[in-house]
């Protein structure tokens, strides 16, 4: 008994109408022409409004913005279905319009809000509509769709820049145990592997019959390290290819700054190392040509002294049958001989030195090694009627490959020799002059012939490498060579000119290669 | 056989049960819209959700409307409504909106109206009571609908396929009822109480 009078004392109470004063959303009761029953505190609190001034009162009339229509259809639908029926504030945004005073909401006016109308007394036709601030929530939301909107439009760039180095950059990805995590498309249309074939597999187990043992250890301690590594290395394609990378490594991360793997990337110099080896056979031939046509120099070259020993043998095999050989003219005889041989042997040691390349450079003065040059070439330019001058501005030295320029200086007046004996018109006063200045950073050594000059077209290209207007006589590679030497070991300069009849070769040179100037 | 499953009698039985709320559910429309409308008898399946995905590829190249409602009770789930754009724009134009918000709120009305009436009546048939949440539309592009969560939390499914025929104009939509094992397993012991009544 004690409890149901507990329970009448509850149920006096007037639960409701404090709970309605005192609750934290806005509460209208209406009937299906609108008028208002009830308006609560919060509502009055919210909007300034007293219930007192509006009971009775159309709502439209009071707030002029709302669609009659569309309230009345919904109290009709809620009463008709006894379930409630809504506004939300998503797509309505609100019914009564409440400013915001907080600066936090400052992307909306008014308070957004959610309505439920809630059939509440079907009789009279009433209904209570709940009203619920949804302002935070619509803000969350305004906010979360833009930063979606930018996260896709990041994620969308970030996928295409994804895809691009996908497509261009060799990369090749591997955890901390070496398993190879990821290979960009790039790189496996270079090796030819599908990426099946190499995901999973061990990086080092798989790269290391192709890697000099130096190479993996050096990329094995730049790992235990997480050091950054550059380094060079080769591996084979699938269709068993050479391929040589120039690559970096480097040691991943992931977002919490944790090392998760490794990344390496990797630059196809398989090209670049062709080219450096067909470099190298270019210039061995090329030394191999000069070789030949210097044997035929070293045969000019002994042509008169063998003559001349001829000679002398003959003269003393005539005294000798005229009874007229005495002492005196054998003596002499010998000597001549002797000398005669001493040179010819003489030339046999510059050729030698000639062909052995130097390890070191040295000082040398500029007009002897012209004279050293011109020692092989004065015998055919003589029987060519071509007349030679050198003017050296006082006395020039400096430190360079001797016969490295020397080899150089040759070919380039074997070049106009050449010309001379190649050219079709007869040219008069046939000549090959030298000039060597001295400049302040460099000399300049201008060799000037007048064989006829050279076209345009022709001579853009004679530094190219197998370039030759000689057909069968010419390799090709002399001034390719001479363009080489010049500019990459002794650090010049090699330039071409060509003006009517007169061609002209300007090479410039430091005055030590050791510090590139003087 | 998954014992979650409508035996052939419970199917029948839910088959009445909906016919009746969906009378009643055709009537709230007509009025809510005030125009003479016919609702054709809806065919009802009950199927797994993954087959109702299969059935959402179907619908691909339309341009559609979806919105979702939360019910519950004993009998508690969430209901989805499907309404192509054309069927949006001639309810728009039956209803005089003037803007787009205004639609997307007579769409979530129909939704509500849709959902409140049938669950309304098949839990007062089933001797039980519902309460609603607000109804949203989702923006989630058809394509991705598979990953929505509200069809990823559900395993049967129960699809009243209907259309709605106004005098002059059609709208066609698709209610799919979501009900997660629990509340299957609750629906058939009430079904079987009803089939029991019946013999």
């Amino acid at each position: 008994m004690a409890q149901n009078k507990t329970q009448q004392h509850i149920r006096t109470l007037d639960i409701d109408k404090k709970i309605v004063a005192n609750i934290d959303n806005g509460i209208i009761v209406l009937n299906e022409e609108l008028n208002i029953y009830h308006f609560n505190k919060w509502l009055e609190l919210h909007t300034g409004i007293k219930e007192s001034e509006i009971l009775d009162k159309k709502i439209d009339n009071i707030f002029n913005h709302i669609n009659s229509k569309t309230l009345k259809r919904k109290i009709k639908t809620a009463l008709r279905i006894q379930t409630p029926t809504f506004y939300t504030a998503s797509t309505s945004n609100y019914l009564i319009p409440i400013k915001i005073n907080q600066l936090k909401n400052s992307s909306f006016e008014y308070m957004q809000q959610d309505i439920s109308i809630i059939p509440f007394d079907e009789e009279k036709g009433l209904v209570a509509l709940i009203l619920t601030d949804q302002t935070i929530m619509a803000n969350t939301n305004a906010l979360l769709e833009a930063n979606i909107q930018t996260i896709n439009e990041l994620n969308s760039e970030l996928l295409k820049e994804r895809d691009t180095i996908d497509k261009k950059v060799l990369v090749i990805k591997f955890d901390k145990t070496f398993r190879i995590v990821d290979i960009s498309q790039a790189l496996l249309k270079l090796l030819h592997y599908d990426k099946e074939e190499l995901l999973d597999k061990n990086f080092l187990f798989h790269e290391k019959y192709h890697m000099s043992k130096e190479c993996q250890m050096k990329l094995v301690s730049a790992m235990k390290e997480l050091k950054v590594l550059e380094f060079e290395e080769s591996t084979l394609s699938a269709h068993g290819h050479n391929v040589c990378f120039k690559s970096t490594l480097i040691p991943e991360y992931n977002a919490r700054g944790i090392h998760v793997g490794f990344i390496i990337f990797r630059e196809n110099v398989t090209d670049s190392r062709r080219l450096a080896q067909s470099q190298e056979k270019i210039l061995a031939s090329s030394r191999s040509a000069a070789m030949g046509e210097m044997v035929s120099m070293i045969a000019h070259q002994w042509r008169q002294p063998l003559s001349l020993i001829n000679t002398i043998m003959a003269t003393l095999k005539i005294k000798k049958e005229l009874n007229a050989l005495d002492d005196k003219a054998i003596n002499e005889a010998f000597k001549k001989i002797q000398t005669t041989t001493s040179y010819l042997s003489d030339t046999i040691d510059d050729f030698r030195d000639y062909f052995k390349p130097n390890k070191k450079s040295s000082e040398i003065n500029i007009l002897s090694l012209f004279d050293n040059s011109i020692f092989f070439l004065k015998e055919e330019m003589h029987q060519n009627n071509i007349e030679y001058n050198i003017e050296v501005e006082g006395n020039v030295s400096i430190n360079t490959y001797k016969n490295e320029l020397l080899q150089s200086i040759i070919n380039i007046i074997k070049n106009s020799i050449d010309a001379f004996i190649y050219s079709d018109s007869k040219i008069e006063n046939k000549q090959i002059s030298v000039s060597v200045q001295k400049l302040e950073s460099h000399i300049a050594i201008t060799i000037k012939d007048n064989a006829g000059g050279i076209e345009k077209d022709i001579l853009k290209r004679v530094f190219e490498p197998y370039f030759s207007t000689k057909s069968k006589n010419g390799t090709g590679l002399g001034l390719h060579m001479c363009h080489t030497i010049v500019t990459g070991h002794l650090k010049g300069n090699i330039i071409m000119t060509s003006k009517d009849n007169t061609t002209i070769t300007l090479i410039e040179l430091p005055y030590s290669i050791l510090k590139g100037k003087k | 056989m998954c014992s979650f499953d409508l035996t052939e009698d419970e199917k029948d039985v839910l088959q009445e049960l909906m016919n009746v709320a969906y009378g009643n559910a055709t009537a709230v429309v007509a009025e809510m819209l005030d125009a003479f409308a016919s609702l054709s008898i809806p065919n009802i399946k009950v199927i797994q959700t993954d087959e109702l995905l299969a059935t959402f590829s179907e619908l691909k190249s339309e341009s559609y409307f979806f919105s979702t409602q939360a019910f519950n009770g004993e009998f508690r789930g969430e209901s989805a409504f499907f309404i192509n754009q054309d069927s949006a724009n001639n309810l728009a134009k039956h209803l005089e909106l003037e803007s787009s918000e205004d639609l997307d709120d007579a769409i979530l009305e129909l939704t509500n109206v849709l959902t409140s009436s049938l669950t309304t009546k098949l839990s007062q048939e089933l001797n039980t009571e519902v309460s609603f949440s607000l109804p949203s539309l989702s923006k989630i592009p058809l394509q991705d609908i598979s990953k929505a969560p509200a069809f990823q939390y559900y395993s049967q499914v129960i699809v009243i396929d209907t259309d709605l025929n106004f005098q002059d104009q059609q709208i066609h939509g698709k209610i799919f009822i979501l009900t997660k094992d629990e509340s299957i397993q609750w629906l058939k012991t009430k079904l079987n109480s009803i089939l029991e009544l019946l013999i």
